[in-house]
């Protein structure tokens, strides 16, 4: 009855991070950690373990002489995110 | 938060209030040369356009230095205006050649294509409208005489950039006061 949760996508900021990337086409990390309200050191962290998932994707570049970090969600990471809110939705519809 | 990132993105007010007051004042002022003056030189007051283009790239180009976010909507907008930009600069070579009689009508359909589509991607109905009401302006300028078709792109542009870009642009304030 109760599907099984994404680990990976089940953390806040993780989940905040998915959803944000997943209405843009490419985001910077500024403007996540803008969007996410949180730290710097906090985001780097959660975005590399959406990373090693292979949800995301990093670019790391330089633009103006400073450098810039660029996420943008993978095909893998689409799906994952699809079937962790359908799993989701099996603890919403519950039937008595 | 989806819903903010959507905010954040879709405020290109600036560029239909450029355009949108731009080409509104070349009508008017081409009205005035050629029924007021009766100017040979009428044609003279579209050289405003070559300036707006100028304006444009350098509004767009500090825009996107700034950009730290890139969407599909914002990547088919580009995409869309950059083709209707092109086609703009086409039909000014194709009416140089055959006659600028009928020019505006044309020039009215683009107007209510780019607004229409503009509209219905960042779901901002008044665009959409002022667009899709763009289209009957068009066949209704091919009825009337040239001094009243300059008039009548005036209008198409009013309901169509001008309008809709205050209306956007008032939207956005009042997301980023609802934001901050």
């Amino acid at each position: 009855m109760f599907k099984e949760l994404d680990p990976i996508l089940h953390s806040q900021l993780r989940l905040a991070v998915v959803s944000l990337l997943i209405s843009v086409k490419e985001a910077e990390f500024t403007f996540i950690r803008e969007k996410t309200n949180s730290t710097a050191g906090n985001l780097s962290v959660q975005i590399n373990k959406l990373k090693e998932a292979g949800y995301i994707d990093v670019l790391k570049q330089f633009k103006d002489n400073y450098p810039q970090t660029i996420c943008k969600i993978t095909p893998h990471g689409v799906k994952a995110f699809e079937t962790y809110v359908k799993n989701l939705q099996s603890y919403l519809t519950i039937k008595k | 938060m989806i819903e903010t990132t959507k905010n954040s993105i879709c405020d290109n007010s600036i560029y239909f209030l450029m355009w949108g007051w731009g080409t509104m004042a070349a009508c008017v002022l081409e009205y005035y040369m050629k029924a007021v003056l009766n100017s040979p030189y009428h044609g003279m007051a579209w050289l405003i356009i070559p300036v707006l283009f100028i304006v444009q790239f350098v509004i767009a180009f500090r825009k996107r230095k700034q950009e730290n976010v890139k969407t599909f909507i914002g990547e088919a907008s580009a995409y869309l205006w950059t083709a209707l930009g092109i086609s703009y600069c086409i039909l000014v070579f194709i009416f140089a050649k055959i006659g600028w009689e009928y020019c505006f009508p044309f020039y009215i359909i683009f107007y209510g294509v780019g607004t229409y589509v503009s509209g219905r991607l960042i779901r901002f109905k008044p665009m959409a409208v002022g667009g899709l009401l763009c289209f009957p302006l068009a066949v209704a300028s091919v009825y009337v005489d040239f001094d009243f078709r300059i008039i009548m792109l005036g209008v198409a542009i009013f309901i169509s950039y001008v309008v809709p870009g205050h209306l956007l642009r008032v939207k956005h304030k009042k997301q980023n006061i609802m934001n901050v």
